[in-house]
């Protein structure tokens, strides 16, 4: 995945140095910065050992609560996170069915609920009243403020350790005096309210929000925790492999359009891109 | 100092555990042994809290601590943590602080005399300094009893002597100690009383030296039990099995020894993925049996030789092995994972007989295996050499190998260094072998 | 029978019930046909991702994989020429080779399929749009191959489920999926080729998937990259609503095929009792989470709860308010449910049904799916409605479900875009695609003042009406030599895309000066990302609501914004359908008028 990495970036610096200019790099991490957020909780949800594909549907959801107030979103997804985490960590029901059934009910429920109008933002919300450059490094502080600190805690903080080892084995944990259900149920709920508060912060952006937000976020999410080397049977992983993730298959689209390829390929790029990343894991293995 | 009155323990109609009321005192070794089945299982997970007896009570002095047979460690984190998760169960801390864990895990892992970095992650670890990190966890717990559930089953004699040690120093230190072994002659090293579990009875608690081996088995099993291999004469045909520095000729059986990571394994599954020999494999849960599979799924499975599956005929050829080999299940459509260890080892190696190979590995089938099952299972073996059959036999018990087998060849080092016949195995010769000039 | 099929037989039968009661000619054979062509696609690919997920694997390539082989048939038959029955041979074997690059990288480069499938999702579906530019798209495969999308494909499937039952559930190969399934390693133990097996696994999912799409395009009669969009999802939910587990090991073919018909049970019920397509999601959550809890958990208390809402939902379809007269039922269908501008139509249509007093059924499809649009008319035909208008996503497509519906004397319109004109009453016209891209591209020339590069925002790559605008487009560029199209990016109606697209070509084309998006949601994120950049020197216009712009026509961000009075379309849709039904005589085309054009000047005059 570096090597996918670090082959993008001299591919770039060789053909359109422009890419490298501070203002795109900022508009990226602008772009990607709700992935990321989402990816920080999608991380604990994979180290538990579960997943959860209704992410996206989350987020449309937790866009359209902004309209009430902004506060309402995060605790919108920490409840709809509750409500996974109580079906698989408490019933210890499959998480891919749980949360395929939730990914397509919420999807469904916010079509109904809007049946498809924009929710528009407050006055004096977009960049929550400050200025659009102040309100940008806001922004990016704050991500990059939530990714550190998250890096930290995984490795510090006594309950985090927990998510790894529930995540290589429920039953061991269970031994160990680790109570598996509620770090389970707390994977989940801290997941919804990441994809909250990125539903926010990524609202913060513009002045309106679009019921169909958010899909194939999971997809975009997921693919950047497993690239960035955790293991999707839980137990490993880490915060600087997630943002790597994140930061290579968030720059692969951009980085096409400085290499001047047509969008209509642009799809199939990015698969034989993962596929290429898969392939270079599979040779480094071989050679350790 | 631990103490369980009267406990009683059902799953669903099937009595676990009935009135047993057992105890370990301060600076004493007591062992349990039982067929599996017995009920030791259920009583340990009741006297280290992790079951609630239906009825009866159990009093605990200070902290329970319990080594398994097979090592549960967190392979992606490493020994110090291993170590920490359970030592820090009450604490109330938020912050992990790591060089109090490393000190921690160094002083309890220099208690035992291992020599393990405790940065090191638990899956580069081999299984004997698992086995040495789930002792550590137990001791670095301060518990003031301490459970062996068949710690030495996986681990090769010369580790298994430093465990006593480190038994006998735990017991040294005043703790209680409750070591269950299927390995009876242990039992005489290290015990000081020993109880006798039968169908989730109390049958009997002695001081060791009142006990003989043979009075144990008799107890254990509730009859005679006939754990000589009956003498073979052996006509060996030709060779059906071949590797460098080994030759397993029909009719013949033949032991492999060594060291855990001597590269016996490892040879056996080279000789079965050549298509050269049938393997019974070691870590049967796992490898040996599909166990969520019906019994006569899992013995038909090897045996599929056309494209759809003949359902009559492949449950008859089960139902003949569940009678051949005694296998004791509900039915042959009972999933193997049902079944006690021993049985799903039948299960395992009915799967190949059903193939009837020329050539067949057994890769220390008895592991973990009670001791009526152990002798049924030496007998069988012997019985299929004298139907001609070539048999390798891996094992770590030299009674075993010393009891069924024609020669024994020694490992080391993924190499086959000696080879012994019958008349001239002796342990002490074949122990120097496994350890090389240098032990 | 294992204890989730009957847990599903249950379900079925409470459906059954439900909608028996609650929909129009729900119990007919017409009915249960349709259902039956509806499962077909998904069925196939769910009997073989069955076999995938026993095997302990999982497929995510296989709806891309349909797209990819709808447009590998078209290509083959009508660029290269080929008889069909020789590019349909062709299109499976290409089937089997994706499905084999699948297997390749499952088995031999240790990749997890989750990933693997994942790369190759991607990877089909971004062939299939780059070989057509996103918009070609084939037709003409003859009448006998689109007799044969009737009602011929249920004896595939029924073949297909015939074989896949002896091979999962007779066969040695099966076993040897279960055996896998349940553990690799034993299974090699157990001397199982776990290579081999593993990837006929992937092999035949490639080839049921390509199978699918050929199905698929003889049932639409269109060939497109945007084949099977979302195909992959239904499978799977079939699958695993069939009581087979994620892990491996666990799971039949006949609980697949309960699944299956559970949920198109459910969709064609929802449609038939006239409730909103967004139940069909709603409920198929909380049935998949039920059903798994009752199968995974012998709790007193799920069945409790399970109970209660089927009784709920039973007494709701008795007791519910039954329509009070047989009022006249026009049923009105946008191309896609929520996309802003069909919002506003559908204001002026409930307008005037109320007036008129009619009935007014809206529906239509809530994704990209192209098959979804004579779904639903073929629901509607089933029901008996008097009047069917359609805003026609795919006019091939649509044809002979319109040609039925006129059979049976049910009155049809299209409006917003056309169908064939000999399978439609009327067209609500309002204007050509046509005079968009011409009123587009002199817009464009207008700000520009004749000369200099810009780009287009558009929708999905493969949305028809939007690809035909931009052909449109590029010929009035022959008016306008110093134009010139540099890109056509996508924003998959996502207004946040559109804003990351439009931001990334400001800085990757410099020569662009002006952006045309031509999606409702294009034009107000093309118009933040020029707001945001904080220069003056950029255009953006487009086709939008004036609603969405109206905050960036004001500071100046957004120029221009061509629409029509959507609201108006809406209303004289209803109207000439009533007066069609009436007996009235009317033109085959009635004009709305000319389009409008959007600017500071007149836009707060306008609410929708």
């Amino acid at each position: 995945m570096k090597w996918a990495l670090a082959a993008l970036a001299a591919i770039l610096a060789f053909a359109a140095p422009d890419f490298f200019a501070l203002a795109n790099l900022r508009d990226l991490a602008l772009a990607n910065l709700a992935t990321l957020i989402v990816a920080c909780g999608l991380l604990l949800v994979i180290l538990a050992g579960e997943i959860d594909i209704s992410v996206g549907s989350q987020f449309a959801l937790c866009g359209w609560a902004i309209g009430f107030a902004p506060w309402a979103a995060p605790l919108a997804g920490a409840a709809c996170g509750l409500m996974n985490g109580l079906l698989c960590g408490a019933l210890r029901l499959p998480s891919i069915v749980v949360t395929l059934a939730t990914m397509v009910a919420l999807r469904d429920a916010i079509r109904w609920l809007t049946q498809g109008a924009w929710t528009r933002m407050p006055d004096g919300f977009q960049w929550f009243g400050l200025g659009q450059t102040q309100g940008q490094w806001l922004l990016i502080a704050a991500s990059a403020a939530l990714a550190l600190a998250m890096g930290w805690a995984l490795r510090n903080v006594r309950v985090m350790r927990f998510f790894y080892a529930v995540g290589a084995s429920g039953e061991s944990a269970r031994l160990t005096g680790i109570p598996v259900a509620r770090v389970r149920v707390l994977a989940f709920a801290a997941l919804g309210l990441l994809t909250g508060l990125a539903a926010l912060l990524n609202a913060v952006r513009f002045t309106e929000v679009q019921p169909s937000a958010g899909i194939g976020l999971e997809l975009k999410a997921i693919a950047a925790v497993v690239v960035g080397g955790a293991s999707i049977r839980g137990g490993r992983g880490t915060m600087l492999g997630t943002v790597l993730g994140v930061a290579l298959l968030g720059t692969i689209g951009a980085a096409l359009a400085f290499l001047g390829f047509s969008a209509y390929w642009e799809k199939a790029i990015q698969g034989a891109i993962i596929l290429a990343a898969a392939l270079a894991e599979y040779w480094e293995a071989r050679r350790a | 100092m631990i103490r369980a009155v009267d406990v009683s323990r059902s799953f669903g109609a099937i009595r676990a555990l009935a009135n047993v009321t057992f105890d370990a005192q301060p600076g004493e070794v007591h062992a349990l042994v039982g067929e599996n089945g017995a009920g030791k299982s259920t009583l340990i997970k009741i006297l280290t809290g992790a079951l609630e007896p239906d009825a009866g009570t159990v009093e605990r002095a200070g902290a329970v601590a319990a080594v398994y047979q097979q090592p549960a460690l967190f392979g992606e984190l490493s020994v110090a943590e291993n170590i920490a998760l359970l030592t820090e169960r009450d604490s109330r801390r938020w912050l992990v602080d790591w060089s109090m864990r490393e000190a921690n895990a160094r002083r309890a892992l220099s208690r035992i005399g291992a020599e393990i970095d405790p940065r090191r992650l638990a899956n580069t670890l081999s299984l004997p300094e698992q086995q040495m990190v789930e002792i550590a966890k137990a001791v670095a717990t301060d518990a003031r009893t301490v459970i062996f559930d068949e710690p030495t089953a996986s681990l090769p004699e010369a580790d298994s002597a430093r465990l006593f040690d480190v038994v006998a120093e735990l017991k040294a230190q005043g703790r209680a100690l409750i070591y269950i072994s299927h390995r009876l002659e242990e039992l005489f090293r290290i015990a000081d009383r020993v109880t006798v579990l039968r169908d989730g009875r109390r049958i009997v608690t002695n001081a060791i030296g009142e006990v003989t081996r043979a009075s144990l088995i008799g107890q254990m099993a509730g009859r005679e039990v006939d754990t000589m291999v009956p003498a073979r004469e052996t006509k060996p045909g030709e060779v059906r099995l071949r590797a460098p520095g080994l030759e397993v000729r029909a009719g013949e059986i033949v032991g492999l020894a060594g060291l855990v990571g001597a590269g016996r394994t490892e040879l056996a599954r080279r000789l079965f993925a050549e298509d050269a020999a049938a393997l019974v494999p070691e870590d049967r849960r796992r490898n040996g049996v599909i166990g969520p599979m019906p019994v006569s799924d899992n013995v038909g499975l090897a045996a599929l030789k056309t494209f759809l599956v003949d359902r009559v005929a492949e449950r008859r050829s089960a139902e003949s092995f569940r009678e051949r080999l005694a296998i004791k299940c509900a039915g042959v459509d009972a999933p193997v994972e049902t079944l006690s260890g021993g049985n799903q080892q039948k299960v395992a190696l009915a799967r190949w007989l059903a193939t009837n190979p020329g050539a067949l590995i057994l890769d220390e089938p008895t592991q973990g295996v009670d001791v009526g099952a152990k002798a049924e299972i030496c007998r069988l073996i012997a019985g299929l050499a004298d139907g001609g059959m070539a048999v390798l036999l891996i094992s770590s018990e030299l009674p075993e190998l010393l009891g069924l087998c024609d020669r024994i060849a020694v490992m080391r080092r993924g190499a086959i260094v000696a080879t012994f016949h019958r008349s001239e195995a002796e342990p002490s010769r074949i122990l120097e072998a496994m350890l090389g000039a240098a032990a | 029978m294992p204890r989730p099929q009957w847990v599903l037989l249950g379900l079925i039968a409470v459906e059954i019930a439900v909608f028996g009661a609650a929909g129009e000619n729900f119990l007919s054979w017409a009915n249960a046909v349709e259902m039956l062509r509806v499962a077909c696609e998904i069925g196939l690919i769910a009997l073989a991702v069955t076999c995938v997920i026993v095997a302990g694997g999982i497929d995510l390539s296989t709806g891309s994989l349909m797209g990819l082989s709808a447009v590998a048939l078209g290509a083959l038959h009508r660029d290269w020429g080929l008889p069909l029955p020789l590019a349909v041979a062709a299109t499976l074997c290409l089937g089997l080779l994706c499905g084999g690059l699948n297997a390749v990288f499952v088995t031999r480069f240790r990749t997890l399929p989750l990933i693997a499938t994942l790369g190759t999702y991607s990877l089909f579906r971004g062939l299939a749009e780059g070989f057509t530019n996103g918009a070609r798209s084939y037709g003409g495969f003859g009448d006998s191959f689109a007799s044969f999308g009737r009602g011929w494909q249920a004896i595939v499937f029924a073949a297909a489920a015939a074989a896949f039952w002896i091979l999962l559930e007779r066969s040695r190969v099966g076993r040897g999926w279960r055996a896998i399934g349940f553990s690799p390693d034993g299974a090699w133990y157990a001397r199982i080729p776990v290579t081999r097996r593993l990837s006929l696994a992937y092999i035949l999912s490639g080839l049921m998937a390509s199978l699918a799409g050929v199905i698929y395009v003889a049932r639409i009669g269109q060939a497109k990259a945007d084949a099977g969009t979302g195909y992959e999802l239904s499978a799977i939910a079939a699958v695993v609503l069939g009581g087979t587990s994620i892990f491996g090991g666990r799971g039949t073919i006949a609980g697949t095929l309960l699944g299956l018909a559970a949920i198109v049970i459910l969709q064609t019920g929802l449609r038939l009792a006239s409730l909103p397509a967004e139940f069909a999601g709603i409920a198929m959550g909380v049935l998949l989470i039920v059903t798994i809890a009752l199968a995974e958990r012998r709790s007193r208390w799920v069945w409790a709860i399970a109970g209660t809402l089927a009784a709920a939902v039973c007494a709701w379809a008795i007791v519910r308010p039954a329509p009070p007269t047989r009022r006249v039922t026009v049923a009105m269908m946008p191309k896609a449910k929520g996309d802003p501008y069909f919002i506003s139509c559908r204001k002026g249509a409930e307008e005037a049904a109320k007036k008129l007093g009619v009935e007014l059924l809206w529906d239509g499809p809530t994704d990209l799916d192209p098959a979804k649009q004579s779904e639903i008319a073929e629901s509607w035909i089933t029901r008996g409605v008097d009047a069917i208008a359609v805003a026609v996503a795919n006019r091939d497509a649509i044809a002979p479900v319109l040609a039925k519906a006129r059979g049976r004397g049910i009155k049809v319109l299209t409006w917003d875009a056309d169908a064939r004109p000999e399978s439609r009453d009327a067209f609500v016209n309002q204007a050509t695609p046509q005079a968009i891209g011409e009123t587009l591209a002199d817009e464009a020339a207008r700000l520009l003042n004749g000369r200099g590069d810009f780009a287009i925002v558009t929708g999905a790559l493969t949305a028809a009406n939007q690809n035909e605008w931009i052909v449109h487009i590029k010929r009035r560029l022959e008016r306008h030599p110093g134009l010139r199209l540099v890109k056509i990016v996508p924003s998959d109606d996502d207004r946040d895309r559109a804003f990351a697209e439009t931001q990334t070509l400001i800085k990757a084309e410099p020569s662009v000066k002006l952006f045309m998006g031509i999606a409702a949601p294009a034009v107000p994120g093309a118009g933040e990302a020029v707001k945001q950049t904080g220069r003056s020197d950029l255009f953006v216009i487009g086709l939008s609501l004036p609603n969405l712009c109206k905050p960036y026509v004001r500071a100046g961000h957004v120029q221009s914004v061509v629409l029509w009075d959507t609201v108006a379309l809406g209303r004289l849709t209803v109207e000439s359908a009533v007066r069609l039904l009436r007996g009235e005589t009317l033109g085959p085309e009635i004009v709305l008028g000319a389009p409008l054009i959007f600017t500071r000047a007149n836009i707060e005059n306008y609410d929708f």
